[in-house]
């Protein structure tokens, strides 16, 4: 796991607030979260030729310590099907009003994970407690519903699968609506690398005040985490 | 350690031999001085030294100038003088206190007291006493005789409890006894400077009398070894946690989803999820849920769901069967054998024998309460239930029964208990409309029906909502145990 203290003491060396979203996905990824495949370009001109390494469609993400919400600001391309246009969307997206004063660290090119359900996994430092892990379904759910469930570090199985139980649009999970049901397990494995006894949170749990994966896509097969932010301690 | 270790350890505090009493005056009205009229009236027997600087003789007793000059090692130093006198007094005791209780405040529950509780808590450590405090009200330990309060239930029973609040306190002992709960002690804890709630819960997890186990806190210092010592429990005892000051802000600027959805009430509910313990909102919920742990024995194996009420009242059956329902209980009507069977008793006309089964008086006093035990009989044989709740409007029973006809309702009752052993939990309510005179024979009942082991509750949400915990403890149990 010094890959992790590594990444993580890098970005407290450099006066950083969070873990970018590369960083963050290397470290998800370290501790067995599937992640999409990606490569980090500079500029515009690196994108071509590292596209040779990823399959299409592909996502560009802006990487900027300065711009948080990074939709909000056009940093985000989804279902890009050529180079040429993520070629341009690098470009679009460096001459965006908000993004031309920022920042930039690079631009996170990804392949684009299957359509699936989205859920959050999140994670918070609460002072008398220490890490506390929550779940929750994508969308209204979170951020309207506030339909979440949270546990202490470390968690077992059971809390895991109890958790999921808790949510009052849990049976979202096992197929409504013409909806194909996806993996609790898939879930429950997540949070168990997340806040489980050997999990993220129960070796890093100290060097972050909150966490978001949002969103983990979940299919009936398995769940990748295409969005990742660690906000240091 | 194990836990004879860990209990003899709090044996001093619990059943002291010697008790030192800081502040009482020589004029015999200090608060102190009530705390050693108290424990001699509730008739501790052991040593007790008043500390006075210049008095021989307080209270009748002999005076002793400091915490180094009594006969005896003090087993548990009661300490009331202002709070700055205290730290010296601590440090020079040399080793001769094992347990110090503050009474006084002026400590760390304000700004200007946070430093002279700093040094309270290190002349506590270089006298060699373990610390109780500051600013509580002391200890209520039946077993040893020792109470801070005016009214003290002379029973030892099986309920520990510790406080954050000393008023608090007082109140669940005063409240607890008017409805049948009987403590193993009642220890308040004050600013939790040195001993904490969770130094309390590892003493009471391990004292063989405790059986139950109740917390009010407001802020647990040391919430990470709470949790940590509750969940290695796994729920062995019952807990019942009253936390006071969950609505408060958690994080007050989140930059996360996960921050502004985490309040300070999130880890609380997540602690009772994961260790089983029972999250109580009210004064009122907690001893009514004490009471069910004390009287009643969890079950595992079939966690509560299906209840049955039995009674007189069919507003009440039904406003009782919404609320139970409300709260995960399942109160649906017998299926075909059981009704069959309450069909063959012929019962009077008014009486409902579905689920709610709605008895009027005259069908429970018919043959002094001997067709309510037929009618049980069939209820517990086919229709299976896993508690019984009985209700019974006192105010419906006035003027028209023998008085000892309530006794025969419950006398029944046991004996279908006896019947069906481990079968299902036997709760009564009784209910009363305030007049003087019902109230006193409310309570006169009551207390033979607690000294039965049968919890008994002033309403139906109550027991409901006692059942309910019952019933979250039982699953807890079942899915981990």
């Amino acid at each position: 796991m010094n890959d992790a203290a590594d990444m993580i003491a890098d970005a407290k060396r450099h006066g950083r607030a969070a873990l970018d979203e590369s960083a963050g996905k290397r470290l998800l990824a370290t501790f067995g979260i599937s992640v999409p495949k990606s490569v980090v370009v500079a500029d515009a001109r690196g994108a071509t030729e590292a596209l040779k390494q990823l399959h299409p469609p592909y996502v560009v993400k802006l990487i900027s310590p300065d711009i948080l919400h990074k939709s909000d600001a056009g940093g985000v391309k989804v279902n890009l099907k050529e180079s040429s246009e993520v070629v341009n969307a690098i470009a679009e997206m460096a001459a965006a009003p908000h993004i031309k004063s920022a920042r930039i660290d690079g631009y996170l090119i990804e392949e684009m994970a299957p359509p699936g359900q989205e859920i959050v996994i999140g994670a918070v430092r609460d002072p008398d407690f220490g890490p506390l892990v929550m779940v929750g379904l994508g969308g209204i759910f979170v951020e309207i519903l506030a339909d979440v469930a949270f546990r202490i570090c470390p968690i077992t199985r059971l809390d895991a699968e109890e958790m999921l139980a808790e949510l009052k649009g849990g049976a979202i999970l096992d197929g409504a609506r013409g909806k194909r049901p996806v993996s609790r397990a898939a879930i429950v494995d997540s949070l168990i690398k997340i806040a489980g006894e050997d999990g993220l949170l129960m070796r890093h749990g100290d060097d972050f005040s909150e966490a978001d994966i949002n969103p983990l896509i979940v299919s009936e097969a398995g769940a990748v985490a295409v969005d990742a932010r660690f906000i240091l301690s | 350690m194990t836990n004879a270790d860990i209990a003899a350890g709090y044996a001093p505090l619990f059943m002291p031999q010697t008790v030192a009493v800081v502040g009482a005056s020589t004029k015999g009205a200090a608060l102190p001085n009530h705390f050693i009229r108290r424990i001699r009236e509730y008739g501790y027997a052991g040593d007790i030294y008043p500390i006075h600087p210049s008095a021989a003789e307080i209270d009748g007793l002999r005076a002793y100038p400091n915490l180094g000059a009594t006969p005896k090692p003090i087993d548990y130093a009661y300490i009331a003088v202002s709070a700055a006198q205290i730290p010296p007094m601590l440090s020079a005791a040399a080793g001769r206190v094992r347990f110090a209780q503050v009474i006084s405040s002026g400590f760390a529950e304000v700004d200007e007291g946070k430093d002279l509780q700093a040094n309270l808590l290190s002349a506590a450590r270089a006298g060699g006493m373990r610390l109780l405090g500051p600013n509580c009200l002391g200890i209520y330990t039946p077993r040893g005789r020792i109470t801070f309060t005016e009214i003290s239930p002379p029973e030892v029973g099986p309920v520990g409890v510790v406080s954050q609040s000393g008023g608090l306190g007082t109140d669940i002992i005063r409240r607890g006894l008017n409805r049948g709960v009987k403590f193993s002690g009642l220890v308040t804890v004050g600013n939790c400077a040195d001993l904490t709630p969770s130094d309390m819960l590892e003493f009471y997890l391990a004292d063989a009398q405790t059986k139950v186990i109740g917390f009010y806190i407001e802020t647990a210092k040391d919430a990470r070894r709470l949790f940590e010592m509750l969940r290695d429990a796994k729920a062995r005892k019952p807990v019942v946690l009253l936390k006071g000051g969950r609505t408060r802000q958690g994080v007050a600027a989140a930059a996360s989803h996960t921050g502004s959805l985490a309040g300070d009430d999130r880890a609380w509910i997540a602690l009772s999820r994961q260790t089983g313990c029972v999250l109580v909102d009210t004064l009122d919920e907690f001893i009514d849920t004490l009471l069910v742990f004390q009287t009643l024995t969890p079950q595992p194996l079939h966690p509560t769901r299906r209840v049955v009420l039995f009674g007189n009242g069919g507003g009440t059956s039904v406003l009782a069967t919404d609320c139970f329902a409300r709260l995960g209980l399942d109160v649906t009507p017998f299926n075909q054998p059981a009704l069959d069977a309450l069909a063959v008793l012929r019962l009077p006309p008014g009486t409902s024998i579905t689920n709610p089964v709605d008895c009027p008086v005259s069908t429970l006093q018919q043959d002094d309460g001997r067709v309510a035990e037929k009618i049980l009989d069939e209820i517990y044989a086919k229709g299976k239930p896993e508690a019984l709740v009985m209700h019974l409007n006192m105010s419906a029973f006035v003027g028209r029964t023998k008085p000892e006809i309530l006794d025969n309702l419950v006398q029944a009752a046991l004996r279908v208990q006896t019947h069906y052993p481990g079968q299902a939990h036997f709760v009564l309510v009784l209910r009363s409309d305030g007049e003087p005179r019902l109230e006193a024979r409310k309570r006169e009942f009551r207390d033979r029906a607690v000294a039965l082991g049968i919890p008994v509750y002033d309403e139906m949400s109550n027991a409901g909502r006692a059942l309910a915990a019952l019933q979250a403890h039982e699953r807890f149990l079942h899915t981990r145990g």
